[in-house]
């Protein structure tokens, strides 16, 4: 793994431009930064993240399984009690799983360390599937990196073929929020995809989202929604006013409910609770647990239900360090081992490795001067190359 | 190779590929006024014709379209063209919904067909064409007939809605779901 500066393309911004990119910049700062690429070999891919990647899934699965029969870890997650059957059942049906990003801590020399698993509402998709693949084909052709470069990216061909094979039967509905530029990026880019696997779709946002008189969820053409891929956090949807419908509607949901599981913080203690010293894993617990003292006294604090790094703390010898704002944190905390990201020219490096149908499909680098990665981090592209 | 072979959009950015009714594929349907036309059509056997009937008429009432009023429905598919749908609002009042004017089912021909047993109605304003519940044209012929293949979908499940608004208040507050 080698961080390389490269010129950038003197029209990117037109391409983005060109190709539905419309949040590459954060106010006039670039989030999109092509000023350099990380190299990777084809090992440190294939070994080092795209296998532990599908084992961490694996495990996943493994406390989902436990959870759904434990009252106390659902509680614990702080998984609202008139969703604990709805959410088991949901795992139980086999209601099926679209897409995640498993973030890592990973320097090219020892295993990468989860840091986090973005399960429920991930972004950053449409740059990596996309704009990150434009960038190396032009890049190649223009002669700004080598020849024969690979890209671990099959995003665009696995999110296709996934929403083929969902067995979608009519509409897939896609809704995010409102005034939310990159979720509608994202919800757009999957609705492409869906298009393109033969799907009729309709976006609408959360906000429109009706209910009839028998609970079921309609769109603004007093459409019944069957299915419903929602750019929007199970944690949100359970204590909203229409979350009580939800066990209810017939609505089968993209991410489905059993991902509130596995999109909370606290999934990681129990991860480890489980699978501990795993080379994959950083000891991590539940703040009230006695055993978080095995961490001493440095270790990141993070709120079980954080987004975009928001109120996750960095204490360092028992003086907090760094503190990110954030509305966050009354539902309780993890406290993970430190292990800090790699550092390339001043930069701290952030791995993630995205998932589509629980198979390895991709990975985008993100950038920022800091330790805790937040949602101005810039996106590097990257290239396979031995 | 660890990436996609091509990474085409079909809806985002300036390459987008406008889908256009004249370019779409049709397939093989049949298309009746009545179970009686069906009945007499030597192409589709009497279980045939019977079966995808019961299955169209107890959609009608799930995928019509409805209306508060009984004006509001004349309006879109013409005077006496419409009945009171099976149920009522949650206020109490009637729902309105137009009648079911044919049906649609697959032509049998060569074997498995994938279009859906559907009812058909005519809007006032184009009532020589049959129209799914979803207001696609299907076109105005009777038998079997080609069929634009959007138009033999299941079509969607109409309902009123009593109450909106109910999701999106963490999102105002909280910001982007992003992560």
């Amino acid at each position: 793994m080698q961080r390389i500066p490269v010129a950038e393309r003197e029209d990117w911004r037109a391409t983005a431009e060109e190709h539905g990119f419309k949040f590459h910049s954060i106010d006039d700062d670039p989030y999109w930064d092509e000023s350099a690429y990380y190299r990777f070999t084809m090992r440190e891919i294939e070994q080092d993240l795209e296998d532990p990647v599908e084992e961490i899934e694996k495990m996943c699965f493994s406390v989902v399984e436990r959870a759904i029969a434990d009252e106390e870890i659902l509680s614990r997650l702080r998984i609202p009690e008139p969703f604990w059957n709805h959410v088991a059942e949901t795992w139980k049906n086999g209601h099926k799983n679209l897409y995640g990003r498993v973030d890592f801590s990973y320097d090219g020399r020892g295993p990468a360390k989860l840091l986090e698993y973005n399960a429920d509402t991930p972004t950053t998709l449409y740059e990596s599937s996309i704009f990150q693949w434009v960038w190396l084909e032009q890049a190649m052709e223009r002669g700004l990196v080598p020849q024969g470069c690979d890209q671990f990216n099959s995003l665009h061909e696995r999110l296709q073929s996934a929403l083929a094979q969902f067995g979608i039967d009519g509409m897939l509905h896609f809704a995010c929020a409102q005034d939310t530029e990159e979720d509608r990026g994202t919800v757009d880019y999957i609705e492409d995809c869906a298009r393109q696997a033969g799907l009729e779709t309709c976006v609408l946002h959360m906000e429109d989202i009706g209910v009839d008189a028998d609970g079921r969820f309609t769109d603004l053409d007093e459409n019944v929604i069957t299915t419903l891929f929602k750019l929007y956090p199970w944690e949100w949807l359970m204590i909203e006013d229409f979350g009580q419908n939800i066990p209810k509607s017939g609505t089968q949901f993209i991410e489905p409910a059993w991902k509130a599981i596995l999109s909370n913080k606290g999934m990681l203690a129990l991860l480890w609770e489980m699978f501990e010293g795993h080379p994959n894993l950083l000891p991590t617990y539940f703040e009230d647990d006695p055993a978080a003292a095995a961490l001493g006294d440095t270790f990141m604090r993070k709120p079980l239900f954080s987004r975009e790094g928001n109120n996750i703390e960095f204490i360092r010898d028992g003086v907090s360090e760094i503190r990110n704002d954030g509305p966050y944190g009354e539902e309780g905390f993890v406290v993970q081992a430190f292990h800090p990201l790699a550092e390339f020219a001043g930069n701290r490096a952030m791995v993630g490795c995205w998932l589509v149908a629980s198979e390895a499909a991709g990975m985008c680098v993100r950038e920022d001067t800091v330790l805790i990665t937040s949602d101005d981090a810039r996106f590097i592209p990257h290239v396979i190359l031995d | 190779m660890k990436r996609s072979r091509s990474v085409a959009l079909v809806l985002m950015g300036a390459s987008t590929i406008v889908l256009s009714a004249c370019g779409e594929p049709e397939v093989d349907a049949a298309v009746y006024e009545n179970l009686q036309q069906c009945i007499d059509d030597p192409m589709i056997t009497r279980d045939q014709c019977e079966t995808a009937f019961k299955t169209a008429e107890t959609r009608h009432s799930m995928v019509a379209p409805k209306y508060q009023s009984k004006a509001d429905c004349e309006a879109d598919f013409g005077a006496e063209r419409c009945e009171s749908a099976p149920y009522r609002a949650s206020s109490g009042g009637s729902i309105f919904m137009p009648l079911m004017m044919g049906y649609m089912m697959g032509s049998m021909i060569g074997g498995r067909s994938s279009v859906v047993s559907q009812p058909l109605y005519r809007s006032a304003d184009d009532s020589k064409n049959y129209r799914t519940a979803d207001n696609r044209k299907v076109g105005g012929a009777t038998g079997v007939t080609k069929v634009a293949r959007s138009a033999t979908k299941r079509p969607t499940v109409k309902s009123r809605t009593v109450s909106r608004g109910g999701f999106g208040a963490r999102g105002r507050a909280f910001g982007s779901a992003r992560g």
